[in-house]
Formats: structure tokens, C-alpha cells, sequence
């Protein structure tokens, strides 16, 4: 059986994005599936807190730092002139200063000088951790406070995760992603190699406008997607809202109302779906999530057998 | 006590800068801002606020303000994106081999022998252009967004920026966002500027809160919010910018109460205020009206009102 490779996004912040894919990710192993989460939020990794887990096995992820030769350096302009990010500031018959937070790691200046006064130096921008909580394989980036380029960490992820498909084919049944909220560069990096798209939002005009702004992404990137709605009971429009999505084409995998269960579950870092948590088995989260993953299953059955 | 004029705290030339963060997305930042906004607003003490939102891949806030006219849209032509030119192409494939772009944008198509531009990761750092030896490849500007703008029904002027997806530029949006609030500035002359933020900590944020006077965050009794807000106090901390805490949904019932409790005394962080959990918000965000305009007398209400008086006591001293 090929590894599926599931994406958890949604736009908007808050929504419930890592609660599903925490959850999701439980409900496989429950089913001795062999599953692998990784957390792609970089910038706010909490897919381990809701595990109730730490974070193990730091493996530092490097971004290229050009390093400045004045000895050998003739001032001759060409590092800067050809940096587009303005990340080289050289006053005329100075020495260039590189303005780091703007680099944006093409090593332009480093090809190109002709003096070879630029060494490709680096510096560490964040982490990725490999763990194992609760019987899930789980893989986190995380971004060190202050830097900025969060998306390189999400392509280290990205990348070994695509190393280990390819060493260890028969490894994992299914891999879920969790994204980072908004419909940028990291979420998009996030979903490229999913083979289905989950979008958690909200039946607010927040969560609604925000839902249309990642599907704009995710058409684009060419992938097949379906949406939860999530606190679904909040304003009791669940149906209006529901029939909206449907109006514009956006297809529905289920809702998830407000539950205590799932706030409970939430602060002590127990996944409620997890099979040793004791929640309420007949609770209303609990009910929603199980009809859901039904749902997930056989949605993804029927796209993968062919 | 003296009733403060603005006159003796602020140079007349200066907008104080608040910004609104959290890390953690959907804890509440642009019902906040939106509300300190609506208060600032009907404040007499105030001569002019304008609302800003910088969360340019989610921008909600516009959502909680009606706009008296036309909204003005001004596109942002800052992104690059590198174009191939086939008919310069000898097919060397040292694009390649030579591993000229670092974002893994350049792929070969084997059949007509030539490279490929994935669009989405190409960052038009102009590599592949300044490389190749028949210049077979230009650097273009493209469509990165725009920046939106009006004027509220109650008078504010408000300004948003929105990326267009794919563009890989959401901290340049922000800053050109900026940019162009200080311009509008010149004619209203607003002397509070409140800032919703993006989520995270990465480039937007750090785009977002550079040059602010003072930082709000938010925070949530859970675990993963308030682990998400000390990461953005990180950043803050890193700028030198003085901030403080808003607990939001603060009566929440959860074990994890007591924990989050501790955690915030030891901290000593500065408490402006805390707001209870209350349906009036969402509500008001259905009803596209900030809560303090939609429910004044609401718990989250009266609570929003006693943090908006914190605030001005922090510019004041400022």
C-alpha cells in the first residue's frame, strides 16, 4: 500500500487545525496503521503539546550565512550591485556589509565573487525533532525566536520526509502534515506533497473569508480538498454556513460542535480519541470525530484504489 | 487627576504605534483591535486613531468595519519571479548541474531538453539570470498583492494589506502596508496607529512589530497559546519593545488554569487586563460590529473598556 500523505490547513488561525490532525493521526494508530505527524507550524509548534510529549533529538537546521573576506575583498561592488534582497550594503569604495535579515540564502554573492572573498559560512535558524509519543511517530520543525526564514525549516521536513518514502517505502500507512495558519510560503511548501487537503475553519465571516483565501491556494496547487467546520454549534448557523461552502463548491467532510471534552482534552495534552484517554465515549466531540475519520476513510479510500 | 492632553504626551509629528500579536492564531487579536479601535475612536482624549492590519494572508479586520465610500486599492508590483527565454537556451544544463538556484525552482525537462521554473518556489533572487551564460533567463516583476483602504462608517481610516497567493512575500506586503499608513497619515494626522499582527513569529511578525511603541499580546489559558506567546514575547523582547499581556477566554474552565496562573505571576508580565469568555463575541463578529459597539454592556465589554483605559494609561507614561 502507498503511503497517503494528508495536509491539515485552513487559513485562519485557531481554528483547530493541530487538535484534527492530533486527533486524526490517533485514530490511524488505533487502527494499527503505522503513522508518522509532522508539524509543520514552525513558527508555533504544538502538535507535542496536545500529545502531552517533549521534544527529543534536536537536529539543528543550518541557512546559508555569506562571511565577508576584507582581506581579500577589491570593493568592487559586484556582490551588491546583483543582490536583489538589498542584503548587501556597500557604500561606494567600502567595505560591503551584509544586512542578514534580508538575505534570502541564494548565494549569489558567494558564486559570484571574483576575488573569493565571500566563504559560505552559516548559522543555525531552528530545529527539527524526531520523537515518539504515544506510539505516533511525530517530526517537528521549529523556528528560532528572532529569525525569520521559517520556510527553509519546513523544507528540511519536507525533505526528509521524502528521503524516508524513498529509503522505507512500506514505512508509514499514512503521514499527516499540520500547517501553519495564513496562505503563505510555509503553507504552501506544506501542502505541495500532500495527496488531500483537510481545511479546519470556523462558522464565522472570519473563518469563511479565510477558507476561500487558502482554497485559492490549494486549487492552484492543484489538490483535492475537503472542510471540517469546527465549534460548528457556536452561533447556530451551522446550516446556513454549511449551505454556503456548498454554493461555492467547497466540499464538506463533516463538523465537530463545542464540546468540554475537547477543551479538556485540549489543556491536559491527552488526545481525546486516544484510546487510553477515558473521555466519553457517547460525548458529543468524541461522536463527531469518529463520524469525521469515517468520513476520512472513506474519502481517501476512494481516491487512492485504482 | 489632571484630565491628560495629548498635546503634552505626544510630538505632534508622532503616531504612537500599537501592535496587536500572539503567536498562536484565533486567540482573539482582531476582535481586540477592532474594539480598541471603535474606543479609541469615540475617545475624546484621542485626536485620530487608524487601524491597521498587517495579518496580509488572513486580513479579517476590515470585516468589523462598514466603509462609508469607495475603498481605494492600490497594487503592489514588489516580488520577483525569474522567466526562462527558450530561444536563448542552448540547453548546456548548467543551470542544473551547476545548481544555480538554491530553492529547488529549476527542473529539467528531459524531452525538449530544457529547464523548467517552478513557479511557487522560485524567490526571483535573479541567480539563474546572472549565471547562465546566454542569459536565457530574466528577471521579472510581478503582482505581489495590494493594499486596500477606507474609511469607516464611523470614521476611521482603515488600511489592509493582501498578498496574492504564490507570491512568497507576505513580510514585504506587511512593510509596504506600513509604508503606506504613515502616507495616509500625512493628511489625517491620526496620534494612535493600532496594528492587527499576523499569527506566528517569523517574517510577517518581525516585519510587523519593527518600529512599534508598544506591543499587546494575547494569550489564552491553554497550553499551546501560552506556549506560543512567550515565543512571540521573544521577538518582541529582541526589538526592545515594551509589552503586555491580554488573557482572553481568561475564565475558561480547564486543569490547566492553575498551571497557566503560576506561569504568569512568576513571570511577573505586565497584566493589562483580562477578558471572560463570552458569546457576545462571536456574535458581534457575525454582526460585523466590534463587541463594544454591538454589546456594550457585555462581560467581554466592560472588560475591553477597563484594558483600553490600561492603555492609555501606558501612553500617557510613555
Amino acid at each position: 500500500m502507498n503511503t497517503k500523505i494528508i495536509a491539515v490547513t485552513g487559513g485562519k488561525g485557531g481554528t483547530g487545525k493541530t487538535l484534527i490532525a492530533v486527533n486524526f493521526a490517533v485514530m490511524f494508530k488505533n487502527l494499527n496503521k503505522k503513522v508518522l505527524l509532522i508539524d509543520c507550524d514552525v513558527d508555533n509548534p504544538n502538535t507535542y503539546l496536545l500529545l502531552g510529549g517533549k521534544l527529543e533529538n534536536p537536529k539543528e537546521v543550518p541557512f546559508f550565512l555569506p562571511e565577508f573576506n576584507n582581506d581579500k575583498c577589491t570593493k568592487c561592488g559586484l556582490c551588491s550591485k546583483n543582490c536583489i534582497a538589498h542584503a548587501i550594503l556597500q557604500v561606494k569604495d567600502q567595505y560591503p556589509i551584509p544586512m542578514l535579515t534580508l538575505c534570502s540564502g541564494c548565494k549569489l554573492c558567494y558564486k559570484i565573487c571574483p576575488d573569493n572573498a565571500i566563504e559560505p559560512s552559516s548559522k543555525v535558524i531552528g530545529w527539527t525533532y524526531e520523537t515518539r509519543i504515544r506510539n505516533l511517530d511525530l517530526w517537528v520543525g521549529e523556528l528560532k525566536v528572532g529569525e525569520a526564514r521559517s520556510a527553509a525549516i519546513i523544507e528540511k521536513l519536507i525533505e526528509n520526509m521524502e528521503r524516508e518514502l524513498e529509503i522505507n517505502p512500506n514505512k508509514y500507512d499514512i503521514i499527516i502534515l499540520d500547517t501553519a495558519p495564513g496562505a503563505h510560503c510555509d503553507v504552501e511548501k506544506s501542502l505541495s506533497k500532500a495527496d488531500y487537503v483537510i481545511c479546519v475553519t470556523e462558522p464565522t465571516p472570519f473563518g469563511a473569508l479565510d477558507l476561500r483565501r487558502i482554497m485559492e491556494l490549494i486549487n492552484l496547487l492543484g489538490k483535492t480538498t475537503k472542510t471540517i467546520i469546527n465549534r460548528s454549534s457556536l452561533l447556530g448557523n451551522k446550516e446556513v454556513f454549511m449551505e454556503n461552502l456548498n454554493e461555492d463548491g467547497i466540499s464538506i467532510l463533516g463538523d465537530i460542535p463545542l464540546d468540554k471534552d475537547i477543551v479538556n482534552s485540549y489543556a491536559k495534552g491527552v488526545p481525546i480519541m486516544d484510546n487510553d484517554a477515558k473521555f466519553d465515549i457517547n460525548g458529543k466531540g468524541y461522536l463527531a470525530f469518529l463520524e469525521n475519520f469515517k468520513n476520512l476513510r472513506q474519502w481517501i479510500n476512494f481516491h487512492g484504489e485504482t | 487627576m489632571d484630565k491628560f492632553s495629548w498635546r503634552n504626551v505626544i510630538k505632534m509629528s508622532e503616531v504612537f504605534k500599537i501592535g496587536i500579536v500572539s503567536g498562536k492564531g484565533g486567540v482573539g487579536k482582531t476582535s481586540i483591535t477592532a474594539s480598541l479601535g471603535y474606543l479609541a475612536k469615540i475617545d475624546p482624549d484621542i485626536k485620530g486613531v487608524i487601524l491597521l492590519d498587517c495579518d496580509v494572508d488572513a486580513p479579517n479586520l476590515a470585516l468589523l468595519f462598514k466603509p462609508k465610500g469607495d475603498i481605494l486599492v492600490k497594487d503592489l508590483y514588489t516580488c520577483f519571479k525569474a522567466q526562462f527565454l527558450e530561444e536563448k537556451c542552448v540547453h548546456c544544463k548548467k543551470c542544473i548541474d551547476e545548481k544555480y538556484c538554491e530553492f529547488n525552482a529549476l527542473k529539467w525537462n528531459d524531452e525538449n531538453q530544457v529547464p523548467i521554473i517552478d513557479y511557487l518556489s522560485c524567490e526571483g533572487c535573479g541567480a539563474c539570470a546572472y549565471l547562465c551564460p546566454e542569459k536565457a533567463f530574466s528577471i521579472e516583476t510581478v503582482k505581489s498583492g495590494a493594499i486596500k483602504s477606507y474609511t469607516t462608517i464611523n470614521d476611521i481610516p482603515l488600511i489592509y494589506g493582501e498578498t496574492i497567493l504564490g507570491a512568497t512575500t507576505s513580510g514585504k506586503t506587511v512593510s509596504d502596508c506600513k509604508n503606506f499608513a504613515e502616507k495616509i497619515n500625512e493628511t489625517v494626522s491620526a496620534q494612535l496607529a493600532i496594528i492587527d499582527g499576523p499569527p506566528g513569529i517569523g517574517c510577517p511578525v518581525i516585519a510587523t512589530i519593527s518600529g512599534l511603541d508598544y506591543i499587546l499580546a494575547i494569550v489564552e489559558p491553554t497550553p499551546s497559546a501560552l506556549h506560543d506567546v512567550i515565543r512571540v514575547i521573544g521577538v518582541a523582547n529582541q526589538f526592545q519593545i515594551p509589552f503586555g499581556i491580554i488573557v482572553n477566554k481568561a475564565d475558561l474552565e480547564s486543569e490547566f488554569q492553575d498551571k497557566f496562573k503560576q506561569y504568569i505571576l512568576e513571570t511577573k508580565y505586565d497584566i493589562i487586563g483580562r477578558i471572560p469568555f463570552d458569546f457576545s463575541v462571536a456574535q458581534s463578529i457575525s454582526n460585523a460590529q466590534p463587541v463594544v459597539e454591538y454589546a456594550p454592556n457585555s462581560k467581554a465589554s466592560t472588560a475591553i473598556k477597563e484594558i483600553y483605559e490600561n492603555i492609555k494609561k501606558k501612553i500617557i507614561n510613555a
